[in-house]
């Protein structure tokens, strides 16, 4: 793993920070329910691209890999959901 | 357990398959543990990890999301928000918000009060939220109810807050509602803090009613303001009202400084800990997950592990510290 983050640094990089943002904008934006809805759709759909994109960089792209970022993508958004959406 | 991996660990050794024929409740002990840990013959995560268990749970929460809207139209009030909000508190937050960029302190107003008590009162008994009453009255007309001559008025709405802090910072993160929060034009506010079923929930309604009175000799004095707190702390705590729009109006007779809410299911509890229950649980399989397959040398053909983990532990961040209910109008 530590040697696919060294090999990947700027693929990981670009993760980390796409999650500091989302934090950031959900810290933000936390009362307006509109906006949440916005951040956590957006969120999640930067994870779900950012997991294809990593094994097309690869090349060992599946379509397994492709429905099990999707699903961890709408996991997030509806673990977010169920709380801000009360 | 696959067939394949049985057969192969009864070749390795004969004494397995003796073992395995004498206790077959031990295969099943075997097979068992591939729900929480990677199947090294199948190159594959944890059953409970699994796209098919994923999906598995995405739907339980959708059930449990549509639960959250229907159970409130068969059982009224069971389902609620629990809440702790105080006049006092309310006043000193709008007031210390003013201080912060220089303008004076509102001077909380009887009238005014009773206005907003009215209309929190109104909002219960024909079932609404919103600014303008399903009859058409708006704000002012409850504020001229109560004789208050003014020559500026504003309101501010929230409900579902559980604190007098969070109701206070909701309406200063929206700019609208900031500028009624911190309007030169206002020179008096009055409050109210009242539960009762909205909708089906539990619920505590915070109305906040602004005013400057046309005659400046009529700004409520020091005395006024502390006889209406000392009013309110004299019924400082109110018992929840539950489906009952005659008791809501009741309650709305009253000041209450402190409103606590206890419903049967506190619904911020619930969705947190639905959440977090979710997240937690296949992020921890996931983390095992990682662990497991470095031990054993297992090289799967799956997603980032480590990704998944990182962006659970984000989702559960910010649903326990980041993510509060309230809703401000």
């Amino acid at each position: 793993m530590m040697e696919d983050i060294k090999e990947h640094f700027v693929e990981y990089v670009a993760l980390l920070i796409g999650m500091a943002v989302f934090v950031v904008l959900l810290v933000i934006y936390r009362f307006d329910k509109d906006a949440l809805l916005i951040i956590s759709g957006v969120g999640s759909a930067f994870y779900v691209a950012w997991g294809i994109l990593h094994y097309v960089l690869r090349k060992r792209l599946t379509r397994t890999i492709v429905y099990e970022y999707v699903l961890f993508g709408i996991l997030v958004f509806l673990l977010l959901f169920t709380v801000f959406s009360i | 357990m696959p067939f394949n991996l049985f057969k192969e660990k009864a070749q390795e050794n004969p004494a397995v398959i003796k073992h395995w024929r004498k206790n077959p409740k031990s295969i099943e002990k075997y097979q068992f543990v591939y729900n929480f840990l990677p199947n090294p013959d199948k190159k594959r995560r944890a059953s409970l990890i699994s796209n098919k268990a994923v999906f598995i749970y995405c739907s339980l929460i959708v059930i449990v999301t549509l639960a959250f809207r229907i159970i409130p139209k068969f059982a009224p009030g069971v389902l609620g928000y629990a809440s702790n909000i105080n006049v006092k508190d309310l006043l000193e937050y709008t007031n210390g918000k003013r201080e912060e960029v220089g303008l004076s302190d509102l001077k909380l107003n009887s009238k005014l009060t009773l206005a907003a008590q009215e209309k929190a009162a109104d909002m219960f008994k024909d079932g609404y939220w919103a600014h303008v009453a399903p009859d058409g009255a708006e704000p002012w007309d409850f504020i001229l109810a109560q004789n208050y001559d003014y020559i500026y008025a504003g309101e501010n709405l929230a409900k579902n807050f559980s604190t007098s802090k969070e109701v206070v910072e909701a309406w200063y993160k929206s700019p609208s509602h900031k500028s009624n929060l911190l309007g030169a034009n206002y020179d008096e506010v009055g409050f109210a803090v009242v539960n009762g079923v909205l909708n089906g929930y539990e619920t505590t309604l915070v109305v906040q009613m602004f005013g400057r009175p046309r005659e400046p000799s009529m700004v409520a004095s020091v005395y006024e303001e502390e006889s209406v707190l000392k009013e309110s702390v004299n019924n400082s705590t109110l018992e929840p009202v539950k489906g009952s729009q005659t008791s809501a109006l009741e309650s709305s007779s009253f000041s209450p400084s402190t409103v606590v809410s206890t419903p049967k299911v506190d619904m911020t509890l619930a969705a947190k800990s639905i959440s977090l229950a979710f997240g937690g649980f296949v992020g921890s399989l996931l983390a095992i997950d990682m662990w497991y397959s470095r031990k054993k040398g297992i090289n799967k053909f799956t997603g980032q592990t480590f990704a998944h983990i990182i962006i659970l532990i984000v989702v559960i961040i910010s649903v326990w510290f980041v993510l509060q209910p309230g809703i401000v109008l």
